[in-house]
C-alpha cells in the first residue's frame, strides 16, 4: 500500500543552537583551476569522486533556513566534501560534519542523524558543470555529488572554523538564484519541497 | 514504500531502510517502444476544455475563488510518468492545443485521497474510451512516491516549492507523484503525448527532483 503522507522533518528555532568557533580549516586549492587539477591527478589514483554534503534545516519565523558556509566574502557552500576511497556514504558524510562543524572534544561527539539522500548531481568531466543526472554519452563521470538531509536535534553547538563563516538562508533567498548560489544550492527548495516540515518554536 | 513491481515484504522493509540510510532507490524504466499511444477524441460532454465553450481566464478566476470559499485549499495531484529514448530517461507530457505542456493529472475532489485521485485522474485522461469508469482501470496504476510540492499564494500567483512565508493561507497546493509504468501499456489520449519539453518551472525542475533516484533501463 503506498504511504502518501510526506517525510516530516522537525525544524528548530535558529535560536536553540549555539555557534562557537575553532581553529582555521583552510581550503586546500586557491582557485577553481588548482581545484581541477587536483580533482584530475585524485581520478587517476582513486576513480570517479564520490562527495556528499549536508542540508542543516533549522527555521526563522516560520520558514525553513539551510546551513551554508560562507568562504570569503561570496562562495557558499554546504557543508561536506570528500569521500575517501571505499568510505561509506554515511560514515563519510558524519566525518565531514565533524570536521566542518562539531566541536573537537572527545566528551561531545555529536550524534548526526543522516536522513534520506535528496539529490544527486553529475560531473561529466574536469569542469565546473554539473547536471542532476548523468548524460546518456557519458560513461566515466569524474564526480557524483549526494546531498543528504541531515535531521537536527533540539539543541546543538556548533564549532565553526574561524575562517569561515556559518550563516542560515532562507529557502526563499535560495530558490531561483542560480547566479549567487550555483544550480546545486539554488534547486535545493524544490528538492525539499515533498517534505512536511513541522516547524517547532522555542 | 516499495519501488519493485512485484514487491515481496522484505524487499520493501530493505526499500524503505536503504532510503532511510541515504541510499538511492531504484525505480524500473522502460524503452517508448514498449507503449502504445491510440489517439481518441475528445469526450462530447466530460472532461475540462472537452467539447464545449472554453472557459475565459475571468471565469475561471471565479469559479477557483468559489471553489476556494467553499471547500478551502485547491489541491492538484499529477503523475511524472517515465520512459526510456536513447538510454535516458524521458517524461510524457500532455500538449493541450499545441501551445502548453502538462502533466498529466487535475484537481482533487473535496475530501479525495491523494493516490486515489490521481489514479482517477489518470485513467480518465490516459485511458480506453468507454472504460474510464472502470474500478479495475484505476487500479492498474501504481502510484510512487511524492516528489515535490508547489505551493500558490494566489490562484493566478507564480507556484514556488515552499508556503511563502507572511501567507495566511495558501490558495493552491500542487503535488507530483512518480507513477510506475509496467511494463508495456496501451496508452489512448485525447489530445497528443508528446515526449520531454520543458516548459515553466514546475516541469523544468523535474530533472531536479528526479535526481535521488537511480534509473534501471529494462532494454528488449
Amino acid at each position: 500500500m503506498v504511504n502518501s503522507s510526506s517525510p516530516v522533518v522537525n525544524v528548530y528555532p535558529l535560536a536553540n543552537y549555539t555557534f562557537g568557533t575553532k581553529e582555521p580549516k583552510m581550503e586546500k586549492d586557491t582557485s577553481v583551476a588548482d581545484r581541477l587539477a587536483r580533482m584530475k591527478v585524485n581520478y587517476m589514483k582513486e576513480g570517479m569522486r564520490t562527495s556528499v554534503e549536508a542540508i542543516l534545516l533549522v527555521q526563522e519565523h516560520n520558514h525553513p533556513h539551510i546551513l551554508l558556509l560562507q568562504i570569503g566574502n561570496t562562495f557558499c557552500k554546504l557543508p561536506g566534501g570528500r569521500l575517501k576511497p571505499g568510505e561509506n556514504e554515511i560514515e563519510g558524510l558524519k566525518r565531514k560534519l565533524c570536521s566542518k562543524l562539531a566541536v573537537n572534544s572527545p566528551s561531545f561527539p555529536p550524534n548526526w542523524q543522516v536522513g534520506e539522500c535528496v539529490a544527486v548531481w553529475w560531473r561529466p568531466n574536469f569542469e565546473t558543470v554539473m547536471y542532476p543526472y548523468c548524460p546518456p554519452h557519458i560513461t566515466k563521470p569524474k564526480e557524483c555529488k549526494k546531498l543528504f538531509i541531515v535531521h537536527l536535534s533540539e539543541r546543538e553547538y556548533f564549532a565553526v572554523p574561524r575562517n569561515l563563516k556559518l550563516l542560515a538562508v532562507p529557502l526563499f533567498e535560495l530558490y531561483d538564484n542560480v547566479q549567487r548560489y550555483g544550480p546545486v544550492i539554488s534547486t535545493i527548495p524544490q528538492q525539499l519541497s515533498r517534505f512536511q516540515f513541522n516547524m517547532v518554536s522555542s | 514504500m516499495g519501488f519493485e513491481m512485484t514487491m515481496s515484504t522484505a524487499t520493501e522493509e530493505s526499500a524503505a531502510a536503504a532510503a532511510v540510510a541515504g541510499e538511492r532507490v531504484g525505480v524500473e524504466i522502460y524503452p517508448l517502444s514498449r507503449y502504445y499511444f491510440g489517439v481518441r477524441d475528445v469526450a462530447a460532454g466530460g472532461g475540462s476544455g472537452g467539447g464545449g465553450v472554453r472557459e475565459t481566464a475571468a471565469d475561471r478566476a471565479i469559479r477557483l475563488k468559489a471553489n476556494f470559499a467553499a471547500h478551502g485549499l485547491r489541491t492538484t495531484v499529477h503523475g511524472v510518468l517515465l520512459v526510456e529514448l536513447f538510454d535516458h530517461p524521458h517524461l510524457l507530457l500532455l500538449q493541450v492545443r499545441n501551445s502548453s505542456f502538462l502533466l498529466p493529472g487535475g484537481r482533487l475532489r473535496p475530501g479525495e485521497q491523494d493516490v486515489q485521485g490521481l489514479k482517477r485522474k489518470l485513467s480518465s485522461k490516459l485511458s480506453l474510451v468507454g472504460h474510464q469508469d472502470d474500478e479495475d482501470e484505476d487500479d492498474k496504476w501504481q502510484i510512487g512516491e511524492c516528489i515535490g510540492m508547489w505551493w500558490r499564494s494566489e490562484f493566478d500567483a507564480v507556484p514556488f516549492p515552499y508556503i511563502l512565508p507572511n501567507t495566511r493561507a495558501a490558495k493552491e497546493c500542487i503535488k507530483l507523484f512518480l507513477i510506475k509504468l509496467p511494463v508495456s501499456r496501451q496508452f489512448v489520449v485525447p489530445r497528443n503525448m508528446k515526449l520531454l519539453a520543458v516548459y515553466g518551472p514546475i516541469i523544468a525542475g523535474i530533472p531536479n527532483l528526479l535526481s535521488k533516484f537511480s534509473f534501471n533501463i529494462i532494454s528488449d
